[in-house]
């Protein structure tokens, strides 16, 4: 959509202030990927100094040792392409249900949606926990997956964005003969792809960033996901606060987070505009 | 929309036969099944499990005895509760309002096409929202530290005094308010922004033509205008504050001296000493007062009509 075009061109404070929050936003991502690099001693002694012909990669050769983080990306993957694909069908589908049809009980469980929207997720972590047990799921796949596979968030945002869809859209498919499914399929879905990419870029983001419930659920080394692995090595530096290792953990620490920053900043930069566009799509406004 | 479009009614009744309009009768039950059978089996089950258990003493094993409204009574009169909840409203107070007029002012700056770097801004202040929370919490951890951080280190250079960023309960609300700040910020622009595109520009010209000043125009027709943009971008950071959990576990654990124990986290603390009861009365209540903010803020922002 256009923005406004009558302004008149901003003005060197205007730079300035964005400018300013700018390098205040892109600060703590550069100096961490930046000083992974650095001989650990350095990353304590001088932190805001770089001096690049002494960069290195022990940290990182240290951290792969001392962590098993390649597991944790193989974990985060599988959990990743599973409980992604569910969402990405299921909640479009059912928001389509909750947005364009009445049907018995469809307020009663909006409802509850919204409820849960406004649950703190710990809230549900023991019972979930308890019934894990019962069903012999702790530390398995299906722990990780099936929990919120298809998310509430998700529910709310599509129906927000398929409500937009005109209803003369869908009935005239219907005159065609087309059945409901393919309504869904073939009508709304296409409309609906900024949205839709949005909802994907979001729910990559929050199953890849997830942490309290696979730092309950599943712990075990062979089935830690990638930010489980990352906050035991945290727990690794607050027992090492004030001893002579802290340069070590700090080095290895910053190296795992890039590890970890990494592949979502490619994937925001790459995708940036499907992502942004999707908010744009599923907020309120006016 | 005024096409000569025929009434669908009209035009589907000749050839709907019965069984095309009972298919449209079931289909909503058929797209809502794997969704309802996901969200009863792994939230609305455990949901009443929870609220069952508030008003019981199980400590996870053994057998529960019915206490009726004591839980509640406990934490109602716990100056630890209250503490909690007062920690989460400071942290309210020091997130929510700054990020809404930063948000504001940051997406009416970006909304102007005109602007150079434009696409530069928007990508660099959504990039700490794609970041995982427990790396940036701990690259956080790394920055604020007292003795070898990066932060005190610059401070150092103006021959500023070295601070406990995260040792000393005056600072450890503020920093960490710091890091919530930075995570979300961009996002709510991005949700002001769209706000902003959905205003009709010629409102501008027309204040333009009566002399108005810009920032003027910004408080007198801007910002009602977003009003419902704005009360939904409050409402969704009410509940993130009250539920904030995750940011005080890795950066400070609830410390120093509990100054960091939000509510989402004193929450947490019952569920580490098995104490299940009292942590399940206490979700309640927390859901009780976010949906009581949540419905205030909405109507604060609707009177002004």
């Amino acid at each position: 959509m256009a923005a406004n075009d009558r302004r008149t061109r901003p003005r060197i404070g205007s730079h300035a202030f964005l400018m300013l929050l700018l390098v205040a936003f892109l600060f703590p991502v550069a100096w961490a990927l930046l000083s992974a690099f650095k001989p650990a001693d350095d990353i304590v002694r001088s932190p805001l100094t770089f001096d690049f012909s002494a960069f290195t990669l022990d940290n990182y050769t240290a951290m792969f040792q001392d962590v098993p983080i390649g597991q944790g990306f193989v974990n985060t993957a599988v959990v990743l392409l599973f409980k992604g694909a569910a969402t990405m069908f299921l909640a479009p589908l059912a928001a389509f249900a909750f947005a364009k049809y009445e049907w018995i009980g469809k307020n009663l469980v909006f409802g509850a949606v919204l409820i849960t929207l406004m649950l703190p997720t710990i809230v549900l972590i023991i019972p979930l926990l308890l019934e894990m047990k019962e069903l012999g799921w702790v530390n398995t796949y299906q722990a990780l997956i099936l929990p919120g596979a298809v998310d509430a968030f998700a529910i709310f945002w599509m129906r927000q964005v398929i409500s937009a869809v005109p209803d003369e859209l869908m009935d005239a498919a219907r005159v065609d003969g087309c059945g409901e499914f393919a309504i869904f399929w073939r009508v709304v879905v296409p409309v609906i792809r900024p949205g839709l990419a949005g909802l994907g870029v979001l729910t990559v983001m929050n199953i890849y960033n997830d942490f309290v419930w696979p730092v309950v659920a599943a712990s075990t080394e062979r089935m830690a996901t990638l930010q489980v692995v990352l906050s035991t090595l945290a727990q690794n530096i607050t027992g090492n606060r004030i001893g002579a290792d802290y340069a070590a953990v700090t080095g290895e620490l910053l190296a795992a987070s890039s590890v970890a920053l990494v592949p979502l900043l490619v994937l925001f930069i790459l995708l940036q505009r499907h992502f942004i566009n999707g908010i744009l799509a599923g907020s309120v406004k006016g | 929309m005024t096409a000569v479009v025929h009434p669908p009614a009209a035009r589907r009744a000749p050839r709907a036969g019965r069984a095309p309009r009972m298919r449209r009768r079931l289909a909503p039950y058929v797209f809502v099944l794997p969704f309802v059978a996901v969200f009863v089996a792994f939230s609305v089950y455990p949901l009443f499990f929870t609220a069952r258990l508030s008003f019981t003493d199980w400590r996870g094993t053994g057998a529960a005895t019915w206490v009726g409204w004591d839980n509640y009574t406990y934490l109602l009169t716990n100056p630890a509760f209250w503490s909690s909840l007062g920690n989460s409203a400071v942290l309210w107070l020091l997130i929510v309002p700054v990020q809404i007029v930063l948000g504001i002012l940051v997406a009416v700056l970006l909304n102007n096409a005109k602007l150079r770097l434009r696409g530069l801004y928007r990508v660099a202040f959504i990039v700490p929202f794609v970041t995982p929370l427990v790396a940036v919490a701990q690259i956080w951890v790394v920055l604020f530290d007292q003795r070898y951080g990066a932060v005190n280190a610059f401070l150092g250079l103006f021959g500023l005094p070295d601070t406990g960023w995260l040792t000393t309960s005056a600072w450890a609300k503020p920093t960490l308010a710091l890091l919530f700040l930075w995570k979300t910020t961009g996002f709510i622009v991005i949700i002001l922004l769209s706000g902003l595109q959905s205003i009709n520009g010629s409102i501008y010209e027309a204040a333009d033509l009566d002399g108005a000043s810009r920032a003027r125009q910004l408080w007198s027709i801007t910002v009602p205008l977003l009003r419902r943009t704005i009360g939904f971008a409050v409402v969704l950071q009410t509940l993130a504050v009250f539920q904030m959990f995750a940011e005080p576990f890795v950066v400070t654990q609830g410390g120093p001296y509990n100054s960091t124990t939000t509510a989402g986290y004193y929450l947490y603390n019952h569920i580490t000493r098995a104490d299940l009861g009292t942590g399940a009365a206490n979700s309640f209540l927390l859901v009780v007062l976010v949906m009581a903010l949540s419905l205030l803020f909405v109507r604060l922002l609707r009177a002004k009509d």
